[in-house]
């Protein structure tokens, strides 16, 4: 998949030092930090649980459904001692609605640990790549996957009851062929996606077969919204690329070419009990869920007709050795902070979702 | 279903069954760490194994410590074991578009037998993306453009790797790999630092010419299980701490692991992964360093430690083939810087 630019080894050089200067100069003149433009939709498959399109400013495009389906639990031990010392406090249906929300709470605290990776699966089609156990695909799909289950919220809220639990299919289409890594398109895809999931509420108990209510209106959002107790997003991945000590956000094809180290940063929300009264209103707190070192392409792709003798002031050649490790804590850091890229990018897809 | 006649075998994986103790027996302790937390395990490192290779190296750590041996299968503890061989560089094929550099290839195969559940031949995703990991860790370390449309093909074969956490205990909850058939566990992450340990050496066996070597070294945030009936009085949080080279199976509950892949004489990182929950670490007051960085840190401490091993198995190695060498070589010195 090497992004190949049509770039002469002396324009790789000129990129390649402009980003290294002390205050880089990007080629389309952005901050490190800022991103490209993107148009979005959400909700747009009537047959899926959720789904959303995205298409990124240099013309690549994913569609993202999410499909679930009620599964029996191989293996389920209900200590069935447990099932009834909890059914039986459940005193009187007096009030329909308490009675409801009771249940829900005591659903969300029975299910708390017992959500499993497996009822997760992520699929990735793509142009170009036959084979779907090509090692770019299985890669993408494992990153992706890897982000969503490190959330264990996630799991738990696919718990139905004793022997039942809900089976999350992440299928993602990208529609066109893959010019750059198309990592970070697929992880805020599906983002969005998962954003507009909605899973059927349960009426049944948790001891019982279940049943759900028919009208998708009291469906209830796979990732409860921000403001109610609950409030967690689903997590996504950023790419970010260093060159020398310098680091961007959303890189370029062409800058991707001339990066010396590509990251993935995978970040979530900690949907720990929010003590609200310290944070600001709709701003989750963010937590880092998994980072990879990815190979940079220049690495594979570049031609270059370099000698070893030559020293920096000839044709550019990809960086030997990996990152340094200020690096990596820098990247982590600016993505982390509080009012960081981090939280730009969720409070924007949010704004997708709502709007 | 068009196979009607035979009596087939459960379609998934069974479990073996697990015999309570008699109350007469002491109950069996699941084993927990002995060595400190930042002494990582013993390691076993020769390179040189496989002669039809042109480089190779077998890597074998020691066997998580049990308090006392026990028959109880699910107890029976394992250690990693892996070899690798690296075959080239040679010319690649014509098929092959013209490439300047040395194309590296890593392949990592789980023996069928090497864990609690059966692999099976073909090659799963988890270890596709473990060739993609030793891959990343490679490339940054070879000077490939001396050795331009040529490939190589680095092997790597886990005989036996550790168990992904208690999968199979009673109770064993909390960890988040330890979801039955679930993503690769946390053992992977053990099972990735042995890998690229182990390919460096078989590198350098290979005369491959490298800028440095690569050892990896993994770091986890582990909760301690507190034992009723051992420490007394223990409080119920127990507190978060970092180990370096987790078992998985001497922690009851590992909370988030990094592994690196480490250039000690660069001070550069080719590889990282990290998944978990690192949130929330004991970490000194007043520090800058968000807990990524403590874990990062911690991680290449580890691989710091697993490259001493790498250095003097590399050592051990070349004093060997000098000492096969010199007979054959001639005995005035002065024939040897002609020819060169």
């Amino acid at each position: 998949m090497p992004p190949s630019t049509l770039l002469s080894p002396s324009e790789l050089s000129y990129l390649h030092s402009s980003l290294s200067l002390d205050l880089p100069i990007r080629p389309d003149a952005r901050s490190p930090t800022t991103f490209r433009p993107l148009v979005a939709e959400t909700d747009l498959l009537p047959t899926t649980n959720g789904s959303a399109r995205l298409c990124f400013a240099d013309g690549s495009e994913a569609i993202v459904g999410v499909k679930a389906e009620v599964e029996r639990t191989i293996g389920a031990s209900s200590t069935s001692s447990d099932v009834f010392a909890r059914g039986e406090d459940g005193d009187g249906d007096t009030k329909m609605q308490s009675a409801e929300e009771e249940m829900n709470e005591e659903r969300r605290r029975l299910a708390r640990g017992k959500g499993q990776d497996s009822w997760i699966e992520v699929t990735i089609d793509m142009p170009g790549f036959a084979r779907d156990d090509d090692g770019v695909v299985v890669f993408l799909a494992q990153m992706l996957q890897e982000g969503l289950v490190a959330d264990e919220g996630l799991r738990d809220r696919l718990w139905i009851g004793w022997g039942w639990h809900w089976r999350i299919y992440v299928d993602i289409l990208l529609l066109t062929t893959p010019n750059s890594y198309p990592l970070p398109l697929l992880s805020l895809t599906t983002h969005l996606a998962l954003l507009a999931t909605r899973l059927p509420a349960p009426i049944s108990r948790i001891d019982e077969d279940p049943l759900f209510n028919d009208d998708w209106d009291a469906a209830e959002p796979l990732y409860p919204p921000s403001g109610s107790a609950h409030a967690s997003k689903p997590p996504f991945t950023l790419l970010v690329i260093s060159v020398e000590d310098n680091i961007f956000f959303d890189p370029s094809r062409e800058e991707l070419a001339v990066a010396d180290a590509v990251c993935a940063v995978t970040v979530g929300t900690i949907d720990a009990p929010v003590s609200s009264g310290k944070r600001r209103e709709g701003t989750p707190k963010l937590r880092l869920l998994s980072l990879r070192i990815i190979d940079p392409p220049a690495r594979l792709a570049a031609a270059t007709s370099g000698t070893e003798a030559e020293d920096d002031q000839g044709a550019w050649r990809p960086a030997r050795g990996g990152m340094k490790r200020a690096v990596v804590g820098k990247m982590v850091k600016v993505v982390l902070e509080v009012g960081g890229v981090g939280e730009e990018v969720m409070t924007g897809l949010e704004g997708f979702h709502d709007g | 279903m068009a196979d009607r006649r035979r009596i087939n075998p459960p379609s998934g994986p069974t479990i073996t069954p697990i015999f309570l103790a008699s109350p007469s027996d002491p109950p069996t302790q699941p084993p927990h760490r002995t060595r400190p937390p930042h002494e990582i395990r013993k390691i076993f490192l020769k390179t040189g194994l496989t002669p039809s290779a042109s480089g190779s190296a077998y890597l074998e750590l020691e066997p998580s410590s049990s308090p006392k041996p026990t028959t109880c299968v699910d107890r029976s503890t394992s250690a990693l074991k892996l070899t690798c061989t690296v075959h080239g560089p040679r010319p690649l094929p014509r098929s092959v578009p013209f490439s300047p550099h040395l194309l590296l290839t890593a392949h990592v195969k789980f023996a069928p037998f090497a864990s609690k559940h059966r692999r099976g031949y073909v090659r799963d995703t988890s270890e596709r993306d473990l060739s993609v990991h030793v891959e990343t860790a490679l490339r940054g370390l070879l000077i490939s453009e001396r050795w331009p449309k040529s490939g190589v093909d680095v092997v790597i074969t886990i005989l036996e790797a550790e168990d992904d956490g208690p999968a199979f205990t009673e109770g064993g909850s909390g960890g988040a790999g330890d979801g039955a058939g679930g993503l690769s566990g946390w053992g992977m992450m053990s099972v990735l630092s042995g890998c690229m340990t182990v390919a460096s050496a078989a590198i350098a066996d290979a005369g491959i010419d490298c800028s440095d070597l690569v050892s990896g070294g993994v770091a986890a945030v582990v909760r301690q299980p507190s034992f009723p009936h051992t420490q007394t009085g223990a409080s119920k949080a127990s507190p978060k701490e970092i180990v370096l080279d987790p078992c998985p199976s001497e922690h009851a509950d590992i909370l988030a692991v990094c592994v690196v892949g480490y250039l000690r004489s660069r001070d550069q990182i080719t590889e990282i992964w990290t998944r978990g929950d690192m949130e929330g670490l004991p970490g000194e007051e007043g520090s800058e360093q968000s807990n990524f960085e403590v874990l990062l840190d911690q991680a290449v401490e580890a691989a710091v430690s697993s490259r001493l091993v790498l250095d003097a198995a590399l050592k051990e190695a070349t004093e060997y083939k000098l000492q096969k060498m010199a007979p054959a070589l001639p005995s005035s010195g002065e024939k040897v810087k002609g020819s060169d």
